[in-house]
C-alpha cells in the first residue's frame, strides 16, 4: 500500500514539476485552456471533441516539441477539450433543439421543452450539474479498475494472448458498431492492410506504395485518421446542408423566464437519475466500440421505467435532462479503461491520446503502465522506478484537476455560449475543412497530406452512406503495426509453428469469443 | 457510433452483393497481383542461422487473405439469408443523388487546390517575364506576400464556393468568416510556428 500511495504522490508532483524539479504550471493552464476549448467546440454546431483534439494535436506539438515534458502539458489540453466538449454538447440542443452529437439528442426530448417553459437556463444548469456527476464518477472508476485489470492482464498475457485481444477487440467493434457484424470486420482488416503501406519491420525498403516515394514513410497517420473520421463527416454535413438549406431556417431562441435556480430540492430530485445513469453510462464506456448515443439511451429509458410518472419525459423536466447527460458524460472517463489498461482505444477520443502519447515522450500505454515496481535509489546510478506509472497517476491527477475545474467554471462558460449554437452548419463545415487542410500540410509538410485526408474523407463519406461504421476502420487501422508484431513475433517464438495462436488457452478462448461474438451478432442482425 | 439494430429484409440487397464482390476482387488483385509487385520481402525469410521467420508480406497475405473470406461470406450470407435493413435514416447505398454530390463537391475542391498550387508560382514567373523580379518561386517561399497569395486566393475561393453552393446565396456573413479563418491560420501556421510552412511552399 505504501508503495502505491508513494506512485500516487509521485504521479501528483509529476504534474507540478519539471524534470529538472522547477514549478511547472503549464500543465495546470492547459487543462483549463482545454477544457475551455472543449465547450466553446462542443456548443458549436459542426464541431466536436475528436475533431478539436485532432487539430489542437500538431499545433500542441509544435509548440511544447515531443519531450518528456511536453506530454503532460499535451495530454492536459486533450483531457480538458474532452471533458468540456462532452458538456458543451448540451448547449444547442437545450436552446436551439440542435443537437451537435447524436447522444444530444436524446437531450433535447426534455432540455428543449424545458428551454421552451422559460427554464433554458434551469436546464443548462441541470445539464452541467449531471454531466460532470457522471463525468467525476466515471473517473473515479477508471483510477479504481484500470490499475487492477492492467496487472490481471499483464500476468497472463504474452504474444499470441495480446494478439488475439486485439482480434477480440475488433470484433466487438465490429459487431456492436453499425447493423452488419462482417461488414465492420471487413472494413476493420482493410483499414489494417491500409496501415501496412510504406513500412516494414524487415528494412527491405517499403512495400505497397504503388511507386509512391511519398508513401515511402507509410500514409501519414494522423492525416488518415481525420480524413475518414472529421472530412467524412464535412463532406455527409455539406451534403445535408445543402440539400436542407438549413441557414435559412435558424434555430429560435426560447425565453429565458421564470424562476431559473437549480435548488437542492431539484438536486435530490435528479439524483437518482444522475446515479444510475452514471452506472449504466460507466459500464457502457468500459466496453471498446459502445459509444455514448446507447449510453445516454438506455440512460434515458431506465430514468423512464422507473419513474412513478413516466408520462412526463418528453414534456420537460429535469430528470429527463440528468438521465440523459449523466449517461453520455460517465462514458468518457471509463472509455480511457481499455486504453490504459490494454492500450487499446475504444472511441474516438481515446485514438487521439493515444496518437498524443505515441508522439511525444517515452511514454507508452498498456498493462505494462501499472507495473508496482518496488523503487529503489542506487548510488551512483539513479533511481529504479517504473516512469510509465507515474505518468498514469500524473494522467489521473490531470483529470481530477479538470473535475474540478468542470464543476466551477464549467457551467458559468457552458451558460455564456448559447450564441455559438447560432453558427450555420453552412459556414462551419467548409471552413472546418480549410482548417483541417491546412493543419495536415502543415503537420505532414506536402499534399501528400491533403491528397490522404480527402482520400479517407471519401472512404468515410462512402462507408457513411453505406451504413458501416468506421470505428472498426480507425481501430484496426491504428492497431495493425502492432498486431503485425504480435503475429510475426508469436509465430517466430514458437518456431514457425503455423497454429500458434490456437495453442494458448486464453488465445484460443479470446478467438473462439470473437467468433461467437460475431456469429450472434450476424444472426441477430440478419 | 451506436447505430440500433436493424430489422431483416429477406430480399438481397444488390449493393450488398456488390460491396462483397469488390471486396472480395480487390483482396484477390491484392494477393496476386499487388502484393508480387510491390513488396520486396517474401512471405517467409531466412535468416543466416537457417531460421525460418515470417518476411514482410507474410502479414499483408494473412489480412488480404481474411479480408477474402469475409467477404465470400458476407455475399453468401446476403444470397441465403437476405440482407438487413439499413438504419434508420441510412438508405444503404450511394445514390445518385449522392454521386452529383461528390462529383460538384470533389469539382470544387479539387480547383480550390489547384489555384492554391499554381497561383503563387504563376504570379512570379509572369513578374519574372515583366521584369518585375529575378526570383524564382522556391526562392521566395518564406518571403510575404508570395507565399500567401496561393493559400489566401485558392482557400478564399474553394470555401466561399461551398458556402455559396451549400446556402444557395452568397453572403456577407460568409465571406467575413472565411477572411477571418484564413488571418488566423496565417497568424497560427506562419506567424507563431516558425519551422512550418503554408501550402504550397513546401512543395517547392
Amino acid at each position: 500500500m505504501e508503495l502505491v500511495l508513494e506512485y500516487v504522490i509521485r504521479g501528483v508532483a509529476d504534474v507540478f514539476t519539471t524534470s529538472s524539479g522547477a514549478f511547472d504550471w503549464m500543465p495546470l493552464v492547459m487543462v483549463v485552456a482545454g477544457l475551455f476549448v472543449g465547450i466553446i467546440v462542443g456548443a458549436t454546431p459542426g464541431l466536436n471533441g475528436p475533431f478539436a483534439m485532432a487539430l489542437s494535436l500538431p499545433v500542441l506539438i509544435w509548440v511544447f516539441g515531443v519531450s518528456d515534458d511536453a506530454l503532460l502539458p499535451i495530454l492536459g489540453f486533450l483531457i480538458g477539450l474532452m471533458k468540456g466538449a462532452t458538456v458543451g454538447g448540451a448547449v444547442p440542443a437545450i436552446l436551439f433543439n440542435t443537437p451537435g452529437t447524436p447522444d444530444a439528442y436524446l437531450t433535447t426530448l426534455d432540455g428543449h421543452p424545458m428551454a421552451m417553459k422559460g427554464e433554458g437556463p434551469k436546464a443548462l444548469k441541470v445539464a452541467h450539474f449531471s454531466s460532470v456527476c457522471g463525468d467525476t464518477f466515471s473517473d473515479m472508476c477508471l483510477f479504481l479498475t484500470a490499475p487492477v485489470l492492467a496487472v490481471l492482464i499483464e500476468s497472463v498475457l504474452d504474444l499470441p494472448e495480446k494478439a488475439a485481444l486485439i482480434i477480440l477487440s475488433l470484433s466487438f467493434m465490429a459487431a456492436v458498431a453499425g447493423n452488419s457484424p462482417i461488414k465492420g470486420l471487413m472494413v476493420g482488416v482493410l483499414g489494417m492492410l491500409l496501415a501496412l503501406m510504406g513500412t516494414t519491420l524487415s528494412g527491405n525498403g517499403p512495400r505497397m506504395t504503388f511507386g509512391i516515394a511519398e508513401l515511402g514513410n507509410g500514409l501519414p497517420l494522423s492525416s488518415a485518421i481525420l480524413g475518414v473520421l472529421i472530412v467524412g463527416e464535412v463532406f455527409i454535413g455539406i451534403e445535408e446542408a445543402a440539400r436542407e438549406r438549413l441557414s435559412r431556417d435558424g434555430p429560435k431562441e426560447a425565453p429565458a423566464l421564470g424562476d431559473n435556480r437549480l435548488r437542492l430540492s431539484d438536486i435530490k430530485r435528479i439524483m437518482p437519475n444522475i446515479l444510475s445513469s452514471s452506472v449504466i453510462g460507466t459500464a457502457i464506456g468500459a466496453l471498446p466500440g459502445i459509444g455514448t448515443t446507447l449510453a445516454a439511451t438506455l440512460g434515458y429509458d431506465f430514468a423512464k421505467r422507473t419513474s412513478k410518472t413516466p408520462e412526463k419525459y418528453g414534456t420537460g423536466i429535469p430528470e429527463g435532462v440528468a438521465a440523459t447527460e449523466a449517461a453520455n458524460s460517465s462514458v468518457s472517463g471509463a472509455n480511457l479503461i481499455p486504453v490504459m489498461s490494454l492500450g487499446i482505444p475504444g472511441n474516438f477520443a481515446a485514438v487521439f491520446i493515444i496518437l498524443a502519447v505515441e508522439s511525444v515522450g517515452d511514454f507508452t500505454l498498456g498493462p505494462h503502465v501499472f507495473r508496482f515496481t518496488e523503487i529503489k535509489v542506487i548510488e551512483g546510478y539513479g533511481t529504479i522506478i517504473n516512469k510509465d506509472l507515474v505518468i498514469a497517476f500524473a494522467m489521473f491527477t490531470l483529470m481530477v484537476i479538470a473535475n474540478v475545474f468542470n464543476w466551477t467554471l464549467g457551467g458559468v462558460v457552458m451558460r455564456s455560449l448559447g450564441v455559438l449554437a447560432r453558427v450555420p452548419k453552412s459556414i462551419m463545415l467548409p471552413v472546418v475543412l480549410l482548417i483541417t487542410l491546412t493543419a495536415v500540410y502543415a503537420q505532414d509538410g506536402g499534399f501528400i497530406a491533403i491528397w490522404v485526408v480527402m482520400v479517407f474523407g471519401l472512404i468515410g463519406y462512402v462507408l457513411k452512406r453505406l451504413d458501416i461504421s468506421i470505428l472498426p476502420f480507425v481501430i484496426g487501422f491504428l492497431l495493425s503495426p502492432r498486431l503485425e508484431e504480435l503475429v510475426r513475433g508469436g509465430y517466430s517464438a514458437s518456431g514457425g509453428d503455423p497454429l500458434f495462436l490456437l495453442k494458448s488457452p486464453i488465445a484460443l478462448a479470446f478467438l473462439l469469443a470473437s467468433g461467437f461474438i460475431i456469429y450472434f451478432a450476424t444472426k441477430k442482425a440478419g | 457510433m451506436d447505430t440500433p439494430k436493424a430489422t431483416t429484409s429477406k430480399a438481397p440487397d444488390p449493393w450488398d452483393i456488390g460491396f462483397g464482390v469488390l471486396v472480395l476482387a480487390g483482396s484477390l488483385l491484392a494477393i496476386f497481383v499487388w502484393f508480387p509487385a510491390d513488396i520486396k520481402g517474401g512471405f517467409f525469410n531466412t535468416t543466416p542461422l537457417g531460421r525460418i521467420e515470417p518476411g514482410d508480406a507474410f502479414f499483408p497475405i494473412l489480412l488480404a487473405a481474411t479480408l477474402g473470406f469475409l467477404s465470400a461470406l458476407q455475399v453468401a450470407i446476403s444470397l441465403i439469408k437476405g440482407s438487413p435493413s439499413p438504419s434508420p435514416g441510412s438508405l444503404g447505398k450511394l445514390t445518385p443523388h449522392n454521386i452529383r454530390f461528390l462529383i460538384i463537391f470533389l469539382s470544387i475542391c479539387a480547383t480550390g487546390l489547384l489555384i492554391m498550387f499554381v497561383l503563387g508560382p504563376t504570379v512570379v514567373w509572369v513578374m519574372r517575364e515583366l521584369g518585375l523580379t529575378d526570383a524564382e518561386y522556391r526562392y521566395l517561399t518564406d518571403t510575404a506576400p508570395y507565399k500567401y497569395i496561393g493559400y489566401v486566393v485558392g482557400g478564399f475561393l474553394m470555401t466561399v464556393t461551398l458556402i455559396a453552393w451549400t446556402e444557395g446565396r452568397v453572403r456577407p456573413a460568409g465571406i467575413i468568416a472565411v477572411l477571418s479563418v484564413l488571418v488566423v491560420a496565417i497568424v497560427v501556421f506562419d506567424v507563431l510556428l516558425t519551422n512550418v510552412l503554408l501550402p504550397p511552399n513546401a512543395e517547392f
